[in-house]
């Protein structure tokens, strides 16, 4: 390996001189690190094994692409990984290409991302869902597209504590959570203290499925919360949160999506608390487009970038949610409600 | 290989038995020919269904070749158009490379008369072991390290595979059930190490389903290419020498020998002396270690890690039944085939046809096309050789080849 690395470097330098020296074959002559050059600016994506029709990451990423191709008029190319063997070959082909943003969807592509990164100073390089600060020699070329879920989380709570509260009896909610970590808790701790500030005599109950796959677990743990008096039941679980929502369903009580719009599901998803992840690619090259993207940190998207938010409200809760909804994230915002929790006790 | 065109047959032997003398020189000729026939048909069939998405089929292959890194071979090929042949050239034989074992996994059980359909979960323990040898032991010597890992991860493939063999030397249970039994065992089995809470699951990145990196010492050395940037990996060597190695077992030993007999008949086999029931657990064994070793070679080559869904997307051991029987179950044949697999999947890969050109949903699902025709052809081979047989006969001046004689019409 030792003995290898120079012969390597020298082929990446006559490799670069080639490029530089013909121009490449596509006619783009313009450098790496230019924004304002000619041409419309180019943007890459590099999707994970999931594929471009996931109903989950991929695709809101190529739709946060689409919109910028439409509105801001960049140029895109959309690369798909049918497997691993494709990460490092795809996005080291954008870099080569000279594109001026290559985004890569998912903790999957972690590891390619930081070598591509290291082995492309002058690319820009974007990951969706991963901390900048978790990359290998956290490299100044890349920046992390995170979420605040917690205010996603919040605005849920709140709905969901005021759908409830004209109710007899005690009230109580509930969140269902895949597993114990950041992004869920994240979510959960949101929505209990929304709970709490709509309905300060709210009762609250959690559980985690251990399981991201298995509906049948989360709807287990669902009912259980509905026998013990849940109104609204949260699922942050992804595929196995349908489980929740069929729970909810089936005793007749409401239920709040996760991530995307889940409310074609049925009339017992009060709302979703949304992640994004299309906003927050169309937000990153804009950034680019504007001069304004700087590499070696993350952006945390949160409802001030509307990069969270809630869906539609189902058409048989209370009319007045959305209003009420709005007021409370105009508070958010404006930093009148601040220092949301972002841990579950 | 080829046989001139019968000519030294005897004017008159009965119609039935030159029926068959001629069909076996044309399976021998066949060898050769009808895997190219398949081949070929196949990518015309492709090129049809290119033409009808209303593209030109020639510019999609061309664009297919070249993506392949194909055009490296080519003098002429020169300056950037060079360097970029020559990356797409690697990443085209980092997969040739485990289809190379995956199909020699498959063809030295289907030498032996068993289907092995198991090629993917065997490779999967093989990957699997690779990954937790591979990560642990982090300040042993290299080259040490990765020998410990290679051989551990053959001896999990062989045993994986070795399962399916005593159950069918012993209770008669068919190989093609256990196996595919045991890949979806290696499938979720591996789903649960890798995952949130698994046993193998990353110590470092704790919130996603991935396993630990493999130490850098156990990393292959890299020969071709930028080490960083996924170049090839010395796997290939080992890849081929494995090529020899099937060769060698299969035609110069007694093991061999006795592999090859039962495979073309276990009751005359039997009769000769030779242990069935033993040879079908050697064999399997055998098999299970190419499918293991492809898994090591992938790990410690490029791969690094392990995630809870790049065990679920993996195809490996399932393209090395199209590689083997495309490459009629013969080491020379599965090298190429596996080059042509390996081809097809890099040179239909989103980043190496041009969008403009070809959409990119649209190329990959011709390379599944195209694969998929491939295997077809291949269990129609049959039909290959009867065409071949009529249009020789044709071309002999007997229109009418067999007068059937009143002797086959009686009830």
């Amino acid at each position: 390996m030792r003995l290898i690395r120079p012969l390597s470097v020298v082929l990446v330098l006559v490799l670069a001189l080639a490029a530089a020296g013909c121009g490449g074959g596509g006619g783009d002559k313009k450098s790496a690190t230019s924004t304002q050059g000619v041409g419309p600016l180019r943007v890459g994506l590099v999707t994970d094994t999931g594929q471009l029709n996931d109903r989950g990451f991929n695709q809101l990423a190529y739709q946060g692409l689409l919109r910028a191709e439409k509105i801001l008029g960049v140029k895109g190319r959309v690369l798909e990984s049918p497997s691993p063997a494709d990460y490092v070959p795809n996005l080291s082909t954008l870099a080569r290409q000279g594109y001026d943003l290559v985004v890569a969807v998912g903790f999957d592509q972690a590891a390619a991302v930081a070598k591509a990164a290291a082995a492309f100073p002058n690319t820009r390089f974007a990951i969706i869902d991963v901390s900048q600060g978790d990359l290998q020699d956290k490299p100044k070329n890349v920046r992390g597209l995170v979420f605040r879920e917690q205010e996603a989380g919040y605005l849920a709570g709140y709905a969901a504590a005021l759908q409830i509260k004209s109710t007899p009896g005690p009230h109580v909610i509930s969140t269902v959570g895949g597993e114990k970590q950041p992004p869920v808790d994240r979510y959960i701790a949101g929505y209990q203290a929304g709970a709490k500030a709509a309905d300060p005599t709210i009762r609250l109950l959690n559980g985690y499925s251990q399981d991201w796959v298995d509906q049948a677990k989360c709807k287990e743990l669902a009912l259980s919360q509905i026998a013990a008096g849940s109104q609204v039941v949260f699922a942050v679980a992804g595929g196995c949160g349908l489980g929740v929502l069929d729970a909810a369903k089936e005793k007749k009580v409401w239920a709040v999506g996760v991530d995307a719009d889940q409310g074609y599901l049925g009339r017992q998803v009060l709302t979703s608390a949304l992640k994004k992840v299309d906003q927050a690619v169309f937000l990153t090259i804009q950034d680019v487009k504007d001069g304004t993207f700087v590499g070696g940190a993350d952006s945390v998207f949160g409802l001030d970038k509307d990069g969270v938010g809630l869906g539609a409200f189902s058409k048989i809760s209370k009319p007045s949610l959305p209003r009420v909804v709005a007021k409370v994230r105009r508070q958010i915002i404006s930093g009148v409600i601040k220092n949301l929790p972002t841990t579950v006790s | 290989m080829i046989e001139p065109g019968g000519n030294e047959q005897p004017e008159a032997p009965p119609a039935k038995a030159q029926l068959a003398l001629g069909l076996a020189q044309l399976q021998r000729a066949g060898g050769l020919v009808t895997p190219v026939i398949t081949t070929l048909l196949a990518f015309a069939i492709g090129g049809v269904v290119v033409l009808a998405a209303g593209h030109d089929p020639l510019a999609t292959y061309r664009a297919i070749f070249d993506g392949a890194g194909l055009n490296w071979f080519f003098p002429w090929v020169t300056g950037a158009d060079r360097a970029n042949a020559a990356l797409n050239l690697q990443q085209t034989l980092i997969i040739t490379t485990p289809l190379i074992l995956t199909g020699l996994a498959v063809a030295f059980a289907f030498r032996c008369g068993m289907f092995n359909i198991g090629g993917q979960g065997q490779y999967m323990v093989g990957a699997i072991m690779s990954v937790w040898i591979g990560s642990s032991f982090a300040g042993m010597t290299g080259w040490l390290h990765i020998l410990l890992t290679v051989v551990l991860a053959m001896l999990a493939g062989a045993a994986w595979a070795g399962i399916a063999g005593f159950l069918k030397a012993t209770t008669g249970a068919h190989e093609v059930i256990t196996t595919i039994m045991l890949n979806w065992i290696a499938y979720w089995g591996g789903s649960y190490l890798f995952g949130l809470g698994g046993p193998l699951q990353s110590d470092v990145r704790k919130f996603v389903p991935i396993s630990s990196d493999v130490a850098d010492g156990a990393k292959l050395p890299v020969f071709w290419g930028d080490p960083q940037l996924q170049g090839l990996h010395v796997g290939l060597f080992i890849a081929v020498a494995a090529l020899v190695v099937f060769w060698v077992i299969l035609s110069r030993t007694t093991l061999g020998y006795q592999v090859r007999a039962v495979g073309y008949n276990p009751e005359a086999a039997r009769y000769g002396g030779i242990s069935v029931a033993r040879n079908y657990v050697v064999a399997m064994a055998i098999s299970g270690t190419f499918a293991g070793l492809a898994g090591a070679l992938d790990i410690l080559g490029w791969q690094f890690r392990l995630s809870v869904g790049a065990v679920q997307v993996s195809q490996v051991g399932f393209i090395g039944i199209a590689v083997a029987l495309l490459g009629r179950n013969t080491a020379v044949g599965t090298f190429f085939a596996a080059l042509l697999f390996g081809a097809l999947y890099t040179g239909t890969s989103t980043r190496s046809l041009d969008p403009s050109v070809f959409r990119p949903d649209l190329a990959g699902s011709l390379a599944q096309i195209i694969q998929g025709l491939v295997v077809l052809f291949v269990g129609a081979d049959v039909l290959v050789l009867y065409v071949w047989n009529v249009r020789r006969k044709l071309r002999r001046g007997r229109v009418t080849p067999a007068p059937r004689p009143a002797t086959g019409a009686g009830p």
